[in-house]
């Protein structure tokens, strides 16, 4: 039985504790309602105040300003990279000199003054060459002139500075690294550096070759006859009349009378201008025997010494080339 | 690379360097070597852009004072007409598979023309060997390209 009551005891100090924490509680309660009862009136008080100022900022512009303010910052962080940002910071000192300088008094009166002038620049008469020339007899426009000079003085030296310090810059070779890993960035150059125009493509492959350009001229007429040798009818150009005549054998025998010894680099070449002859009904011209056949012009002069187009079409029994490349 | 089998020779004497007046001096000398005829090509004045190295890609036309042009001598100077002629040019050239300058002075000096630069134009423009494009074989006066020309057809352009 003694357990028991032990434990009921336990229970009910237990209860006592409760009640006395309930009690703190509810006191606090009461203490907070009060406290909110007499802060009502001064929360209220403040709030209006504080919506009042608020309301006022706004027509003052401060949000609008803050929005355009955080759309600024946004476009900045898009244009700049880290590297830019660095650099500005170098050059912050600089800016803030320029930004003095610029306002001081005298310079805030020019610019003033200059501003006005664009106020009022409807009203200004169109001015021709020898207006611009009777207007230089005016002593402020002189002065005007003299001190654009010596601006434009200023900027040239300074611009030249820039440009040795570009070219004596130890850091280029980084930078370019850096640049071709970050891949090209849109930025412009200031000045008149121009780039190389791109190479045209070399052709790598003999096939396909295009239709004929350029000022060449199809040559597929039927030509007049001016001799016949051994049977086989020539213009008077010393080209075959009839491309249809021709032979190898008949090549062989031609290129002999031009002082041409043939062998299978010069073979390949009558080859080529034969083949796109029928296909093309025109001679090839010298451009189009170097894409056809890969040679270079020096290759197909030192083959065929004096006037390679020419002494290729004839051997290989086709007109003349026309066109004038 | 001399033939001594061919007898014609001609000289080429190209004294204006705009993109149209270029091409006519090259396309001479490059149609004389694939007739088999000697050519030399003596660039002096203006003529010396065609073979400057940092001109030769940027010769531009010679729109104002061009009757032929169409245009308006006093539109013709506006800035920016010459480059966009220049440019519609070299489009048109593209389009027929025209070598571009450069190109074409690669094509004559492989082909076994010559080119010289006239000497008292490299002084007057104070230019320098090595600012002429590699095809140039050698700055020279005008008394020279007569020696060298002994014999040759003059063409002037």
């Amino acid at each position: 039985m003694g357990a028991s009551e032990q434990d009921l005891a336990a229970v009910m100090a237990r209860l006592e504790a409760m009640d006395a924490r309930v009690g703190y509680l509810v006191r606090q309660q009461e203490k907070t309602a009060e406290l909110l009862g007499e802060m009502t009136p001064i929360l209220r008080l403040v709030m209006e105040s504080a919506t009042g100022k608020l309301d006022e900022l706004d027509k003052r512009g401060y949000f609008a300003f803050g929005k355009e303010v955080l759309y600024l910052t946004e476009r900045v962080v898009e244009g700049f990279e880290p590297d830019d940002v660095r650099k500005l910071g170098d050059a912050v000192v600089g800016i803030l000199e320029t930004v003095r300088a610029m306002t001081q008094p005298k310079i805030l009166a020019i610019a003033g003054e200059a501003s006005d002038v664009l106020e009022r620049s409807d009203e200004a008469e169109p001015l021709g060459l020898l207006g611009m020339v009777r207007a230089t007899r005016d002593d402020d426009v002189q002065k005007g002139m003299a001190v654009m000079m010596e601006m434009m003085r200023h900027v040239g030296r300074i611009a030249r500075a820039v440009e040795t310090q570009r070219k004596a810059d130890p850091n280029a070779e980084k930078k370019a690294k850096l640049a071709a890993v970050l891949g090209p960035r849109k930025k412009k150059v200031l000045g008149v550096e121009r780039t190389a125009p791109p190479q045209r493509a070399v052709r790598a492959t003999r096939e396909p070759l295009g239709p004929p350009t350029g000022c060449a001229v199809p040559s597929d007429k039927p030509r007049e006859v001016a001799a016949v040798i051994d049977g086989v009818a020539f213009g008077a150009d010393g080209h075959l009349a009839d491309p249809a005549s021709w032979s190898p054998e008949l090549a062989a025998r031609l290129a002999a009378a031009q002082g041409v010894p043939m062998d299978e680099a010069r073979w390949a070449v009558v080859r080529f201008a034969r083949a796109d002859f029928e296909a093309t009904k025109t001679s090839p011209n010298i451009r189009r025997l170097t894409q056809g056949t890969n040679l270079a012009t020096r290759d197909l002069y030192a083959l065929f010494p004096k006037a390679p187009a020419r002494t290729v079409a004839k051997i290989a029994g086709i007109p003349k080339p026309a066109g004038c490349i | 690379m001399n033939i001594a089998t061919t007898k014609r020779k001609v000289a080429i004497i190209a004294s204006h360097g705009g993109l149209d007046e270029a091409y006519p001096a090259l396309i001479l000398a490059n149609a004389a070597r694939q007739s088999g005829i000697d050519a030399f090509v003596f660039f002096t004045f203006w003529g010396l852009d065609i073979i400057t190295t940092s001109k030769v890609d940027h010769l531009h036309v010679n729109l104002a004072g061009n009757a032929s042009s169409g245009m308006p001598t006093v539109l013709a100077g506006l800035p920016g007409m010459e480059s966009l002629a220049a440019s519609m040019m070299k489009k048109q050239m593209t389009e027929l598979d025209l070598p571009t300058v450069r190109e074409m002075l690669q094509i004559l000096d492989e082909s076994g023309a010559e080119l010289y630069a006239c000497e008292l134009a490299m002084k007057m423009f104070k230019r320098t060997k090595e600012d002429l494009v590699p095809e140039v074989r050698d700055v020279i006066t005008a008394g020279d390209f007569y020696d060298l020309a002994d014999g040759a057809q003059i063409i002037f352009t």
